[in-house]
């Protein structure tokens, strides 16, 4: 996936695309480049990080378009790094996506040089094509759109005409509205601290974007979009004091926390609020609930599905998304599938849910991202209000997607009346301490320091737990291998010995999950297992037991069936200081980038 | 003009809330002392603050991230190791070109004497601003004569104090002053205050008289007094979020943060903020009081003159019944000081608890239903009913 910026307005574009793009690095950061158009156009591009493209200090043009690109198609080169001109180079284009038959138009327009590999040069050619035979930008791009296959969110410039024209289909696009300066972006913290207002395009729309204004068409007819206010802070594009972003969003959890919360508890009647229209004959129809998601939110998904079945007495799995169909043996009016995707861009999550729909089963988003695709696609959606993300590596999001996941439990346990207000009371008292405790772990960062300084250097490490302890085993070994490049493995405790106990060695520091609602009395069986074998081992527990099992222990205050989340946040911390440790680029680790918008 | 805010200071006495938060950050009508400060600098016209911080400092910058819900930048300069006040303005050397205006993070001024400070027309001398107060020992006196400074002594023995000017603790200087800071000779930690001096020794300082809220929050029980006096004729305002239970009693001069829940029957009265998330249950009686976020208060709870550390949980019908007490600090017996208590972080109370007067409570620790405690208790300790 790519992230992308244009801007046309009275002031410089040049310093305005290089920080929305900067901004943007989260999507990739492999290649980087600029188009800059003031009557003529000017094309730098590079592979490399932002920081590295060689740019003029400064430049008059008022319009200009950026890309910052995370491989799909051609290896990270100069030649291959976007904007990708037309043979003449009078038109420059920027796009995020993967046209499919991009092969097929290559040998159609085989009249044309192409300079590179990638699947997006055929854009810039086919306009080309539609302007030599007399079409505007506007148009050219129209007809651009009806020949391509798969999905696409571009920006268009044209050295000898005003603006930038944009189009989408399947891939993210916003519009920026400012004073006499538009923008348009794969997401709007590119440009959040120009202007909160956007504009969310539907797919495809084409967009003319001035100075002044903008217009839209969708399928050759002129369309309305309304504009709408991101309350999100800018700052959340910097870094405020601390040195990754993955830190300052690990701290962030007590605050992210109770905006997740803030407003749907009612402690004393046991309910849940949380806006969506699942009239409650459905609810008491539904015979499964159905998770799907990928990576982080997956293991947010299986922590889900536990709580799901025993508050809402309902079946219910998590299923990664790309492994999703919707299968026989189950009645479609009475399934309910819920997407779990921070960004609401994850494009294996979007095909899951597209099989669902089509098989007719309701679809429930469960995001962080106002707008997106995800939540155009489901019939109700549900924010987790986590403020956004940029570490590649999701901390934050994954604790208030259980935390909101955990809500919704509550709510379909209650209006199914599958759960006593008195038992739902309980959960949701844990849910409110749940920042506080969060907080309280954050405290302790010393401790998890000095574990991550004594283990780090471990041969391998070994994450386990059982029951709701088991997502979270899974999600610490996955932080600690996308960050610190250390082999790492989840798995439940009772499969140690069916198997990996064979790797474990005083080399590979085991990491156990021994709170509550994570089964610690059997665990604790698994962690002797690994300590008659020299393994050292850190166990996280409401409870320690006796100390000469655990190497180092970290206690996790009183919390019910939420522990297991509070252990994940010394687990997060530990796969930072491991990984700082070792210096590696903890915000923008190799070959990953955040929202995968690619199959 | 930049202004520097010294938000490093750890605050020892303030124990057991600053083991796990720096001072700056302890909440007055449920905002940070530091964020009363920013905000003042802000109505000043001032737009970009550089806080120095060290202790704890992932508090302060979770909070204030880059400054954007202020409308103002605010970058972080880092003061590893705390070395006295002038050691700290030094940290934000690199970011500072200009005049500037230096402020203590943990004490609330006003914004018209920040104002008056930008807006003093620049003559080279640096200003200094003062004040009068009833008690001058442990603070910094200021020796003048018409608005010339003459001389600074930080806390002297209380037979030697001959002035009830003081020292308000906000600068203007100048960026020489960073030169002046370094040349300075101390014997222990370097304080800006023994730069001053010196300046003023030289004559190159100027002092700004003035009579607006200077409240500073030395002790535990200084808490609930600023807290209550900013609280003061304010009426009440109930945020969207928050909640209040059937025949719940709230007063003026009470603050609700966003999720508080007020139980029902519960009475809330004046000098009390409730932060964000806390809960009172049913018919509590809460009066003069600082309840921090994620706090718990149960049902039938009396607290009179109290501070409830953050995600504490006090069980039901636990009693603090209120100040006077004496009250030891770090050695010393302060008389019928205004604290019926203060529970930790993260402490837990069981029922029935009786808390006597002047009760410290250490963060994280346990104590039984139904026991009765005194005095100052340490962090996760486990009291057991005896």
């Amino acid at each position: 996936m790519c992230g992308i910026i244009g801007y046309v307005g009275d002031a410089d574009a040049l310093p305005i695309v290089a920080t929305g793009l900067k901004n943007l690095e989260y999507r990739g950061y492999d290649s980087a480049g600029i188009a800059l158009r003031d009557g003529d156009l000017t094309v730098y591009k590079s592979a490399g990080e932002i920081d590295d493209l060689a740019v003029p200090d400064a430049s008059t043009a008022t319009c200009g378009i950026g890309h910052t690109r995370w491989s799909t198609h051609g290896e990270p080169t100069d030649a291959n790094a976007h904007p990708h001109t037309d043979c003449t180079g009078t038109v420059a284009v920027v796009h995020n996506g993967i046209i499919e038959n991009y092969d097929a138009l290559r040998e159609e327009l085989s009249e044309h040089t192409f300079t590179s590999e990638t699947d997006t040069e055929v854009i810039p050619h086919l306009i080309e094509e539609y302007r030599e035979a007399g079409a505007t930008l506007l148009e050219a791009v129209e007809a651009t759109i009806e020949r391509l296959e798969g999905s696409f969110a571009f920006g268009a410039v044209a050295a000898d005409e005003e603006g930038i024209v944009a189009a989408r289909r399947d891939s993210p696009l916003v519009l920026g509205r400012g004073e006499s300066a538009n923008f348009i972006a794969s997401d709007v913290t590119a440009f959040l601290e120009h202007t909160r207002d956007v504009v969310y395009l539907d797919d495809g729309d084409v967009v003319q974007v001035g100075t002044d204004g903008v217009s839209i068409t969708n399928g050759g007819e002129a369309v309305e979009r309304p504009v709408e206010t991101v309350d999100w802070e800018a700052e959340a594009a910097e870094k405020g004091g601390y040195d990754h972003y993955m830190l300052k969003e690990i701290h962030e959890q007590p605050r992210a926390l109770r905006q997740a919360l803030s407003g749907r508890i009612d402690e004393l009647g046991g309910g849940v609020d949380l806006d969506v229209s699942l009239p409650a004959e459905y609810l008491n129809s539904m015979e499964e609930v159905q998770i799907v998601a990928c990576g982080t939110s997956y293991h947010a998904g299986l922590y889900a599905a536990k709580l799901i079945e025993r508050h809402a007495d309902v079946r219910a799995s998590a299923t990664v998304a790309s492994e999703y169909r919707f299968e026989g043996g189950r009645d479609p009016w009475r399934t309910l599938v819920i997407a779990v995707t921070q960004s609401g861009e994850t494009a294996d999550t979007l095909s899951a849910i597209r099989a669902a729909d089509r098989a007719g089963a309701h679809t429930l988003a469960v995001t962080n991202t106002l707008g997106s695709t995800v939540t155009r696609e489901t019939d109700d959606t549900v924010y987790i209000r986590a403020g956004p993300e940029i570490g590649v590596a999701a901390t934050k999001t994954f604790a208030s997607q259980v935390a909101t996941l955990t809500l919704l439990s509550v709510f379909l346990g209650r209006e199914r009346g599958t759960m006593s207000a008195d038992t739902a009371g309980d959960v949701l008292s844990n849910l409110r301490n749940l920042p506080g405790a969060v907080q309280q772990a954050l405290d302790r960062t010393g401790v998890i320091e000095e574990a991550a300084e004594e283990y780090g250097d471990g041969d391998a490490f070994f994450f386990v737990g059982r029951d709701l302890g088991c997502p979270v085993a899974l999600e610490g070994a996955l932080k600690l291998k996308e960050i610190s490049y250390d082999h790492a493995e989840g798995f439940p405790a009772g499969e140690l010995k069916h198997g990996p106990l064979a790797l474990v060695t005083e080399r590979t520091p085991v990491l156990a999950v021994l709170t509550e609602g994570s089964r610690p009395a059997e665990t604790l069986n698994n962690v002797k297992e690994v300590e008659s074998r020299s393994a050292p081992v850190i166990g996280l527990s409401s409870h320690p037991p006796a100390g000469k099992f655990l190497d180092t222990a970290l206690s996790v205050p009183d919390l019910g069936v939420l522990e297991p989340l509070v252990a994940n946040v010394y687990l997060q911390l530990f796969a930072y200081y491991v990984a700082d440790m070792k210096g590696r680029a903890i915000d923008k680790p190799r070959n990953l980038a955040k929202s995968v918008t690619v199959k | 003009m930049k202004a520097v805010i010294l938000a490093a200071g750890e605050g020892r006495r303030l124990e057991p809330l600053t083991e796990v938060r720096p001072k700056p950050m302890l909440p007055v009508v449920n905002r940070p002392l530091l964020e009363h400060v920013v905000e003042s600098v802000r109505e000043a016209g001032i737009d970009e603050v550089v806080l120095v911080v060290g202790y704890k400092r992932e508090r302060i910058q979770s909070h204030f991230g880059d400054g954007d819900d202020w409308g103002i930048d605010i970058e972080y300069a880092v003061q590893e190791k705390q070395l006295g006040t002038g050691h700290a303005v030094l940290q934000a050397e690199d970011r500072i070109e200009d005049t500037f205006l230096v402020l203590n993070g943990d004490r609330l001024i006003d914004a018209s004497i920040v104002r008056r400070m930008r807006e003093a027309p620049a003559d080279g001398d640096t200003l200094i601003a003062i004040t009068r107060t009833d008690d001058p020992s442990e603070l910094g006196i200021v020796e003048t004569e018409g608005d010339r400074v003459t001389g600074i002594e930080e806390k002297p023995p209380r037979h030697a104090i001959t002035s009830e000017v003081i020292n308000a603790g906000a600068y203007r200087f100048e960026p020489g002053a960073f030169d002046a800071i370094r040349d300075t000779e101390t014997a222990g930690e370097l304080a800006i205050t023994a730069t001053l001096d010196r300046l003023a020794a030289d004559g190159e300082v100027r002092a700004l008289r003035y009579r607006g809220t200077w409240l500073d929050v030395s002790y535990l029980w200084d808490l609930l007094s600023v807290n209550a006096s900013l609280l003061n004729g304010s009426a009440l305002d109930v945020p969207g979020t928050a909640r209040l239970g059937k025949n719940a009693v709230v007063t003026d001069g009470v603050a609700l943060d966003s999720d508080a829940w007020v139980g029902p029957s519960a009475t809330v009265l004046s000098g009390t903020a409730i932060g964000a998330n806390a809960r009172i249950g049913a018919n509590a009686v809460v009066e003069n009081a600082v309840v921090l976020p994620d706090a718990t208060i149960g049902s039938g709870v009396v607290l009179r003159d109290c501070v409830v550390g953050e995600n504490a949980r006090v069980g039901p019908n636990t009693t603090v019944e209120g100040g006077p007490a004496d009250v030891v600090v770090e050695g010393t017996v302060h008389e019928g000081v205004g604290l019926g208590g203060v529970v930790g972080d993260n402490a837990r109370l069981g029922g029935a608890v009786s808390v006597h007067p002047g009760t410290v409570i250490g963060n994280g620790t346990r104590v039984e239903g139904g026991a009765a405690v005194d005095g100052r208790i340490p962090s996760d300790a486990e009291v057991r009913r005896g």
